[in-house]
């Protein structure tokens, strides 16, 4: 018993040790100990994106005899809660990475500074112009940068070409193209449950086909909510008049359904070797899907298994005189510079070197290494982003896309994050209810809302913030 | 004689700050971490508040917000709604169904340890973890739940991705429509989320238990000497002898049912969808604070949780005299 007890008693002193050991290593690693100024880096990436990250804030470190980049990896939610306890005890990071539509939140509230705050005016005006549009609406609010766009989300339709051939259809170019496939592929007509369609509009996606049908939701000029306009409730009545032919609960069930495939499969793929069709022949997702399709059509060929074909295409539009073209919805992730940071300047350096502005080569790297859309041209068309754009030729159509002059993101207004939660309510409802008055819905979320962004403009001064 | 006396004040004097002493961890605790964020969120719910800027008063414009909003049925009208109806019926269900259980796994059959230790598993698995399994349990197409349904003649069910609710306006008109030849869609995410509740009544059902096993066995033996069967002993010996523990079981379920807030976020991704339908009053609460910055807004909101609660609390104690049955030592 007392030679046990001597023995655990060992091993514990020795994991101290180690543990002790282990943290003054880390101490002294060369890298830490040069005497640069450290700049705190919030981010919330996890799996095959931290390496990545990693990556870049190593090949950043390398660059630098000034500042040491450390990167501090937040579980996403409740960052906000979080930063802005961070804020208010005077003890902020230095630059935050986030996805949300948060920054007017932020900047209205003075949790972030504009960037001609910490960098000097003409660089900002230089990078705004650099910028692809897209990337500059993400960042901007009430006309200025409040945060610089480190990379985009875009969304197209994935389309199943083997099956479309099959049935002697064209990936779609307009609405009429799209209800074709659909009706072609699970006859409308018919209410029974089936175990494929060719497309069925997803009602979180209103955002998207609202402003590919022409439609904006917020007037910035006159700072309304408009959208209980003619072409949003158009993309309402044409996407909600898919679950009055299919059948609302059917296809909400088979929504569900793509919650439970193993291991959240992209379901656009076929599930069974024996299979070319999946649970959609045509599917409206982000350009992250583009190493799904290349990983699983790679593990068919190594194992000699018929592989369908695979196309991406830009949302279709409805047939009218003066069509957007290329337009849809964008996210993506945007750097911001907490207000009271130590090391704001430091955090500016790093932004820039992650986007690319100062040497583009290195964010062609970052973006070919973790499958993201450069925030510039200057950096797409760096020779060694343009070989991972000839070796993932779907990810072209992402890269054009992001291009486009009719790419927007949710408005950058404070209180965004409630506008998205009352559209997708809005459109859900009008999906869940065949019989429902779209105009009213329409209607009723266009009231609320704009009584919150009144609300959240007074919350300063007591009255309204001026453009 | 009046120095012994100033020495026993002395000595009280002494004894009083030991004492103070000894408690002030609980002081310290008690005043800043539950007296003062009590009186603050009272001041802020009077406020405008964001929680980086200084809050500014707006005297009772919360409270008239949410006045209007529980008119119009939007934000904290539809969340207090959600809310109702989960509570009324999932704590009712419990309260049933923990009984009914109780009842049975006292009985003294072979293999009772192993009933009792199958009732009682579903309690001790995580909260986050029960909840993804219940969304598999739930899926429309291929889930255990729509399967047993099917054993019993009723069609699959949408559940978590659906707004309406079973015992509702619409859900007695799907019901009745499907009893002339319709289709029946009748569960939806509320009803889910009462079902995944039930599953953890093995709490309650441990404490029914042991209320059971106290009750004297000589009130079993009088009643069948009056010639009561199993059912009337059940009526007029269990029932009355538990109803301490339910009224117990009543009030820590409802408590425990307005905040409910995992379950509803990791079914709901955090959004309270579909169509709101799990916008319980956690959630609302959670978004307004930490999604839209509005402290003010959210403590007004907690504060008149708070009252309703307290209102509920109080109507139970009050009619707790009519039919919770104390045992006394006559």
């Amino acid at each position: 018993m007392k030679k046990t007890n001597i023995l655990i008693g060992i091993l514990f002193s020795l994991l101290v040790v180690a543990a002790l050991l282990k943290n003054w290593n880390h101490e002294q690693d060369p890298e830490n100990s040069s005497g640069r100024s450290e700049v705190i880096f919030w981010h919330f990436w996890g799996g095959e994106d931290r390496d990545v990250v990693d990556d870049v804030t190593r090949r950043f470190n390398a660059s630098q005899t000034k500042y040491f980049v450390r990167p501090v990896a937040m579980p996403g939610n409740n960052l906000q809660a979080k930063l802005f306890l961070a804020v208010a005890g005077g003890d902020p990071p230095d630059i935050v990475n986030q996805d949300d539509p948060v920054l007017a939140d932020w900047g209205q509230r003075g949790v972030i500074q504009p960037l001609v705050d910490i960098a000097p005016a003409a660089e900002v005006t230089e990078i705004e112009r650099w910028i692809l549009d897209s990337a500059r609406r993400l960042s901007t609010y009430q006309d200025k940068m409040y945060g610089l766009c480190n990379g985009l989300d875009i969304r197209a339709l994935y389309y199943n070409k083997t099956v479309l051939e099959q049935h002697q259809l064209q990936p779609p170019r307009t609405i009429s193209d799209l209800d074709e496939i659909a009706n072609t592929l699970a006859p409308f007509q018919s209410t029974e449950k089936k175990q494929s369609y060719g497309y069925i509009p997803d009602s979180r996606r209103l955002w998207a086909w609202g402003y590919a049908f022409g439609g904006d939701f917020y007037d910035a000029s006159s700072q309304r909510v408009v959208v209980d306009s003619p072409p949003i409730r158009g993309a309402l009545q044409w996407m909600a008049s898919y679950a009055q032919r299919y059948g609302s609960d059917n296809l909400s069930a088979f929504r569900q359904g793509d919650q439970s495939l193993p291991g959240k499969t992209f379901p656009l793929l076929p599930l069974d070797d024996q299979e070319m069709s999946g649970r959609y022949s045509v599917i409206m997702d982000g350009q992250w899907r583009v190493r799904n399709l290349a990983a699983f059509t790679h593990n068919r060929q190594a194992r000699g298994v018929a592989t369908p074909e695979f196309g991406v295409c830009p949302l279709p539009i409805p047939e009218t005189d003066s069509p957007r073209k290329n337009a849809g919805w964008v996210n993506g992730n945007f750097f911001v510079f907490p207000k009271g940071a130590k090391n704001s300047e430091g955090a500016w350096e790093f932004a820039k070197f992650w986007i690319g502005f100062t040497d583009p080569s290195q964010a062609a790297k970052t973006c070919s290494q973790g499958g993201w859309i450069p925030v510039s041209q200057t950096v797409t068309q760096d020779p060694q982003f343009q070989t991972y754009l000839d070796e993932n030729p779907l990810f072209r159509t992402f890269v054009e896309l992001s291009e486009s002059p009719n790419q927007f993101p949710i408005p950058s207004v404070p209180g965004a994050a409630f506008f998205r939660r009352t559209i997708e309510r809005a459109a859900f409802q009008a999906f869940d209810d065949p019989n429902a008055d779209i105009d009213k819905i329409l209607k009723d979320a266009e009231q609320q809302i704009q009584t919150h962004l009144n609300r959240n403009d007074n919350l300063r001064d007591g009255g309204r913030v001026d453009p | 004689m009046s120095q012994s006396t100033t020495h026993l004040k002395q000595s009280e004097k002494v004894d009083r700050f030991a004492g103070l002493m000894f408690c002030s961890p609980w002081i310290i605790g008690f005043v800043f971490l539950f007296a003062w964020p009590f009186a603050a969120s009272f001041y802020w719910s009077l406020c405008r508040f964001d929680l980086i800027n200084p809050p500014e008063f707006i005297g009772l414009e919360n409270y008239r917000r949410l006045t209007s909003e529980l008119q119009s049925q939007k934000g904290f009208g539809l969340a207090l709604t959600n809310t109702l109806y989960y509570s009324l019926i999932s704590v009712s269900l419990s309260v049933v169904t923990g009984v009914l259980l109780a009842t049975l796994l006292s009985a003294k059959v072979k293999g009772q340890a192993i009933y009792r230790t199958l009732v009682f598993l579903p309690s001790v698995i995580p909260i986050v973890a029960a909840s993804v399994l219940w969304i598999w349990l739930l899926d429309p197409e291929s889930g255990m739940i729509n399967y047993l349904l099917s054993w019993i003649g009723i069609p699959s069910q949408n559940w978590l991705n659906q707004s309406r609710s079973a015992l509702s306006p619409a859900g007695f008109t799907e019901f009745s429509q499907w009893l002339q030849g319709g289709t029946l869609n009748l569960f939806g995410s509320k009803d889910a989320l009462i079902l995944m509740t039930m599953w953890g009544v093995g709490n309650f059902v441990v404490i029914y238990l042991a209320a059971i096993s106290d009750i004297p066995g000589q009130l079993y033996e009088a009643a069948e000497i009056d010639g009561a069967n199993v059912i009337r002993k059940f009526y007029h010996v269990t029932l009355p002898m538990l109803s301490p523990v339910i009224f117990f079981n009543l009030i820590m379920g409802l408590i425990r049912s307005v905040q409910t807030f995992a379950s509803v976020y990791v079914l709901s991704e955090g959004t309270g969808e579909p169509g709101g339908s799990l916008m319980l009053i956690s959630m609302q609460l959670f978004l307004s604070a930490f999604a839209d910055f509005e402290m003010g807004y959210t403590s007004a909101m907690a504060w008149v949780l708070f009252v309703l609660l307290l209102a509920a609390t109080t109507l139970l104690f009050r009619t707790s005299k009519h039919w919770v049955h104390y045992r006394t030592s006559s």
